[in-house]
């Protein structure tokens, strides 16, 4: 596209009595000679839409320069025709609503006497000024070194889905999809679709008034799924392997518990990673024995990841909805799990309550009282039951409910430490609280005794009936909690090179990784979404309505992905990372580095890229040593030209210059939201904003010290066991590299502490100036970069 | 192990908690408010939190050996505060009905009173009497001659008096049995540590029944500190008439007394100036104004306080029917329509037989109840200091 560049300078929102526009429109007809430069009163109303349209239609304008009102809103004022460029230059709430628009000057004259008067003048400032031009040029240059993406729309995409598990979760999501005119495929382990939500008497109230127990509905599902045509079922196979990417996923199928050559292969020793990647034999050679993960004699030798299997099948997206298994209470010694035969889990006691009336054990005797145990209480411990949560919590209310329907003169004891009943489930408590068999109380459980007819004696302590009390009951049933099928069963198998199972699984106990507030389903793996107790417990109901936001995001995956576009978190992006591989030193740090698994390396460590697995972060590109991935409209050369435009003063001028890199999601936001609230902060610093910090490439810093910047500030998100970073990793990446970064600053004889990077919540936009302010402080401690001038 | 206390929860007794009026009692889920707002509870180990508990787990042993039961006058801040609507108020006055019947000597009565299917029977037994006691007299029709004079011409004094002395003998006999376990139970678990003697404990108690102290404590019932006092006196006066009329009766009958032109010793009717006739009217009408107000009062703080149960009702019923009746009986003579007083003043024997036979059984048995359970808590020092 052959470019031509309009600049258009809006006045409106005290933009012109702030700064001069005469002197700012200077800056693009003088330095950079752009062709057109207009200003307007307000030109986000009809009449500044249209000067920009006629241009282009008139002019052939298609690369157009809006400096106004920050590019997060007015997006669609200022949304032209295709294909064309625009650049919004924020004047407005990084420039005039955060910066004096005058400045006191005083001015020394002597009268006629000789006596020296001294005269206050309110003047522009010049700050403000020199900020709004830096900002244009960046826009100016940025502009420039764009260029339109051409989205990667792959051959033979699949617009089908796969839901691993057949319970009430995967059940819904396919009949949801289905019901949406899209292909599902079911994968149930076991020989039979439903899980533990068949396996139940009654279930948990899914709908008003939330007060009583409901026959189960899974069996409805299940039928509902079979005379789906769009739904395929396979039950008694699971998963050897996934491989490709989203729209080209290929599943390697097999009978549960089978093993298979398409599962994936043992990871390689960690000696070997270590090797440099020369050592590593050359393609062909035989492999030395034991290298490539040991293979006994009764296992079969799996294929490497990256051979793709012709038997298998291609799906579009994948919903992992692979449900729970019970904890196992025996640890807790005291409560006689395993020693006492009356002594069961939750999960027995349902099992017990399916098959008929409530019995114990042990003699097949009525269970009549019963003692429910959420807490195991050791030693003052209040924590539940590993595992436990709400739902077990409402089990147990649940079940002490079947003991009074299966008996009269029934009593259901329930001791916790919690009872967590949330929402609307407070009806369902009090119904349960409400019968009059129901008997609930805190404490901490001190022991359980069996006499000789094994009838359970429980001393509970702490209660709030005011003393130590002890309980006949006939069973007792242990809360124990449920564990996601993450964490004890490999259910995804990835044949990717960051291994086959989602990432940083022990960070959150097994649960598939997703920030539950702001992108519940995502997982660490594009195009594969996780819903159910795989994620969190949750009861039938939640599952339910869970299932179906999971099969939303899949199908926004599908039609996203055969449209080239990115599905989240930079939703409809065309843009994704080309490599110059002629330069590519097969370091693997962009394989290593990518928060989504999207490259797999080749055996001699070459990158090898899955652009639809990509979330176009740039983590790649900011951790690449030598610069070959880039973005049409996101690369080293082009924040490195931007920081170069800065028009940075002589150190006689007394005007320090700090540039802040700013991550696009979060921080951006609240620097907009301080100008919104008229927050005031140092004119000397310029924000550059980054897809995410972990794009930020160490050269830009080296660029701006070479420069003469005296600063360089990194404002991302929060990193760590609740992470605020929308591509999870890349705020933690930078930091690591800040290392390094330090140390080459160390070299030059530079201060370290003019390179910082700080952690900022999107809400923590009342302190923007303070965080600025302080930098600035800093680097007026430090004093100014001696290489200013080369 | 050391050994914990084997709770025993008794599911009948929860349900007839329940069945007594104590419906909400399973609401509650322990949060204590009611604790926090009650105005006459002891700071340490607070009523009626823990009966609430107690209550929903059947430990009735743990509520009527304890004296806080009753130290509870229902003043149903409790009920009105209350996050979850379960009535501490109400059920507390279940548990207390239950605790009259548990301690009722003959059990049998104690549960017919409280329970609706037994009220023809309880009535049926005076009716039955006074009828046989009419027709031994002849006078099981309605007496044309005027004046009306009930104990010439009706029901004669050795009948009245028979039949009466009778009852109340069984009423103070029933008392007796109940008080005497009662108090047995209430210093079985040897917590009672003197702080004054009996003594002085019952002239504490019965000072602050005169002045209705605790009543006064109360916020969303204060109403009831009148109400209540009014019945109160109302009682206490009419105790005094019905003994100054045993004095005019029998001192003159048995000593000779002859009656002065103030006062009329001899048989009734008595003229309306004679002291003993003013202090009985003037009773009666602030008997009649107190029930109005109590019945006015549990209407108004239905909603805040609770409706109240069958035996509340019952109670209410049988002390307005004898106040009504009484007046009725008096009026009715006095303007001379024998076919409605005869029938008015035989309603008015069968309650008040009701009212005296049944007392034990009946809420009339929280006089002695609550008198008994705060002369313990006095004296083992668990009432507040400031009460």
């Amino acid at each position: 596209m052959d470019k031509k560049y309009g600049v258009y300078i809006c006045g409106g929102c005290s933009i012109k009595e702030a700064l001069d526009l005469e002197k700012l429109s200077q800056v693009a007809i003088k330095e950079y000679k752009v062709p057109i430069c207009k200003t307007h009163p307000a030109l986000c109303g009809e009449e500044g839409v249209a000067l920009i349209t006629n241009d282009m239609q008139a002019e052939g304008v298609n690369s157009v320069i809006i400096a106004a009102c920050s590019g997060r809103v007015k997006y669609d004022v200022f949304d032209f025709p295709q294909p064309s460029i625009v650049e919004r230059v924020n004047i407005r709430e990084q420039v005039v609503w955060t910066h004096d628009w005058t400045k006191e000057v005083q001015t020394k004259t002597k009268d006629a006497e000789g006596k020296e008067e001294v005269k206050t003048e309110q003047k522009p400032n010049e700050d403000t000024q020199m900020l709004a031009e830096d900002y244009l040029r960046m826009g100016i240059i940025k502009t420039q070194k764009t260029a339109l993406p051409e989205p990667h729309i792959p051959e033979a995409v699949e617009r089908n889905i796969l839901v691993i598990g057949g319970g009430i979760t995967g059940l819904t999501a396919a009949i949801e999809a289905a019901n949406t005119g899209y292909d599902v495929t079911i994968v149930e382990r076991s020989p039979e679709l439903g899980g533990y939500a068949a396996k139940q008497r009654k279930q948990l109230p899914t709908s008003a008034p939330w007060t009583d127990l409901e026959p189960t509905s899974v069996q409805a599902k299940i039928q509902e799924a079979a005379n789906n045509p769009k739904i395929t079922v396979k039950t008694g196979q699971e998963i050897a392997r996934i491989s490709g990417a989203p729209g080209l996923f290929d599943i390697s199928f097999k009978p549960t518990g089978e093993k298979s050559k398409w599962d994936i292969p043992p990871k390689k020793k960690d000696a070997d990673k270590d090797k440099p990647a020369e050592a590593k034999p050359a393609e062909g050679e035989a492999k030395p024995e034991g290298e490539e993960g040991e293979v006994a004699a009764d296992q079969i030798k799996c294929e490497d990841i990256l051979t793709s299997d012709p038997d298998a099948e291609r799906f579009g997206a994948i919903i992992v909805a692979a449900g729970w298994s019970p904890a196992d209470p025996s640890e807790f010694e005291h409560l006689g799990y395993g020693k006492y035969a009356n002594v069961i889990t939750n999960v027995t006691m349902e099992e017990l309550a399916t098959k008929g009336k409530i019995v114990r054990p042990s003699d097949g005797k009525p269970a009549k009282n019963v003692a429910f145990i959420q807490s195991p209480g050791v030693d003052g411990d209040d924590s539940d039951f590993p595992y436990c949560s709400s739902v077990t919590s409402m089990v147990s209310l649940k079940q002490a409910r079947y003991v009074r329907e299966d008996y009269a003169d029934a009593k259901a004891f329930v001791v916790y430490k919690h009872m967590r009943t949330p929402g609307h489930y407070e009806n369902f408590y009090k119904s349960a609280q409400n019968e009059e068999g129901v008997f609930l109380t805190r404490g901490e459980v001190k022991g359980i005794t069996e006499d000789a007819q094994k009838n359970l004696v429980i001393e509970v302590d702490d209660t709030i009936l005011g003393e130590k009390i002890a309980l006949n009951v006939d069973m007792v049933v242990l809360a124990a909690g449920m564990v996601p099928a993450t964490k004890t069963q490999s259910v995804i198998n990835l044949a990717y090179r960051q291994g086959p199972d989602f990432k940083d699984l022990e960070l959150f106990d097994g649960y598939a990784d997703s920030n539950y507030i702001c992108f519940p389903y995502e997982t660490r793996r594009t195009g594969i979404y996780a819903a159910g107790c795989v994620r969190q417990t949750m009861t039938i109901g939640e599952s339910m309505e869970d299932a179906t936001g999971a099969a939303l995001k899949a199908i926004q995956c599908l039609e996203s992905t055969s449209r080239g576009m990115a599905v989240h978190p930079r939703s409809g992006d065309m843009s994704f990372p080309e490599f110059f591989f002629q330069r590519c030193t097969q370091c693997k740090r962009c394989t290593e580095e990518c928060p989504f698994g999207a490259l797999d390396d080749d055996e001699k460590g070459t990158p090898k890229p899955n652009p639809t697995r990509c979330r176009r972060c740039g983590t790649c590109m900011g951790a690449c040593p030598e610069r070959i991935i880039s973005f049409k409209n996101y690369h080293i050369d082009m924040i490195g030209s931007m920081v170069k435009a800065i028009d940075v003063p002589d150190e006689d001028e007394e005007k320090y210059r700090v540039v802040a890199f700013v991550c696009e999601n979060d921080a951006y936001p609240a620097l907009d939201m301080a100008g919104l609230h008229g927050l005031k902060y140092s004119a000397d610093i310029r924000f550059i904003s980054v897809r995410c910090l972990g794009s930020v490439n160490t050269i830009w810093i080296a660029d701006a010290m070479s420069k003469g910047i005296d600063g360089v500030l990194l404002i991302g998100c929060k990193y760590g066991d609740d992470y605020q970073c929308h591509f999870v990793k890349g705020s933690e990446l930078a930091n690591r590299r800040m290392d390094n970064v330090a140390e080459t600053l160390g070299k030059l004889r530079l201060e370290p502490v003019r390179v910082q990077q700080v952690q900022f919540a999107i809400d923590e936009y009342e302190k923007v100036p303070e965080l600025i302010n302080k930098f600035m402080e800093t680097i007026e401690g430090v004093g100014f970069n001696p290489m200013k001038g080369f | 192990m050391a050994e914990g206390k084997l709770i025993k929860p008794d599911l009948e007794f929860v349900r007839k908690v329940i069945d007594s009026g104590g419906e909400s009692l399973k609401k509650c889920y322990q949060c204590a408010t009611c604790s926090v707002v009650c105005n006459v509870t002891p700071d340490d180990r607070p009523f009626p939190r823990k009966e609430m508990i107690h209550a929903q787990w059947g430990l009735k042993d743990k509520l009527f050996s304890n004296p806080d039961i009753w130290l509870c006058h229902q003043c149903s801040d409790c009920t009105a505060y209350c996050p979850r609507g379960a009535k501490p108020g109400e059920v507390l006055n279940a548990i207390r009905k239950l605790s009259i019947e548990h301690y009722a000597f003959p059990k049998f009565l104690g549960r017919a009173v409280g329970d609706s299917k037994y009220l023809l029977f309880l009535f049926a037994v005076p009716i039955v009497i006074f009828v046989v006691a009419l027709a031994i007299q002849g006078h099981l029709r309605i007496p044309e001659e005027m004046p009306i004079v009930y104990a010439e011409r009706f029901m004669k004094v050795p009948y009245i008096d028979t039949i009466f002395i009778a009852a109340a003998l069984f009423a103070v006999m029933g008392f007796i049995v109940g008080i005497s376990r009662y108090w047995k139970d209430l210093s079985s678990d040897g917590r009672a540590e003197a702080k004054m003697t009996v003594g002085s404990a019952l002239f504490a108690t019965v000072k602050e029944f005169l002045a209705h102290k605790k009543f006064q404590k109360c916020e969303v019932t204060v109403d009831r500190s009148k109400s209540h006092l009014f019945v109160f006196y109302a009682f206490v006066g009419l105790a005094i008439t019905t003994t100054w009329a045993i004095i005019y009766l029998y001192g003159y009958e048995l000593l000779g007394i002859q009656s002065t032109s103030l006062l009329h010793f001899g048989e009734s009717p008595y003229p309306l100036y004679d002291p003993m006739k003013i202090l009985g009217n003037l009773s009666a009408f602030t008997l009649l104004l107190g029930i109005t107000l109590v019945i006015s009062n549990r209407l108004k703080n239905e909603k805040k306080a609770g409706g109240g149960s069958y035996y509340d009702w019952l109670f209410i019923s049988v002390v307005l029917g004898i106040v009504a009746t009484g007046i009725l009986s008096e009026l009715l003579r006095l303007a001379g329509i024998a076919v409605l007083a005869y029938p008015i003043y035989f309603i008015h024997l069968v309650i008040v037989f009701f009212l005296f036979a049944y007392a034990p059984y009946s809420k009339m048995a929280h006089m002695v109840y609550r008198t008994t359970a705060l002369v313990y808590a006095k004296s083992s020092g668990r009432d507040r200091e400031d009460a």
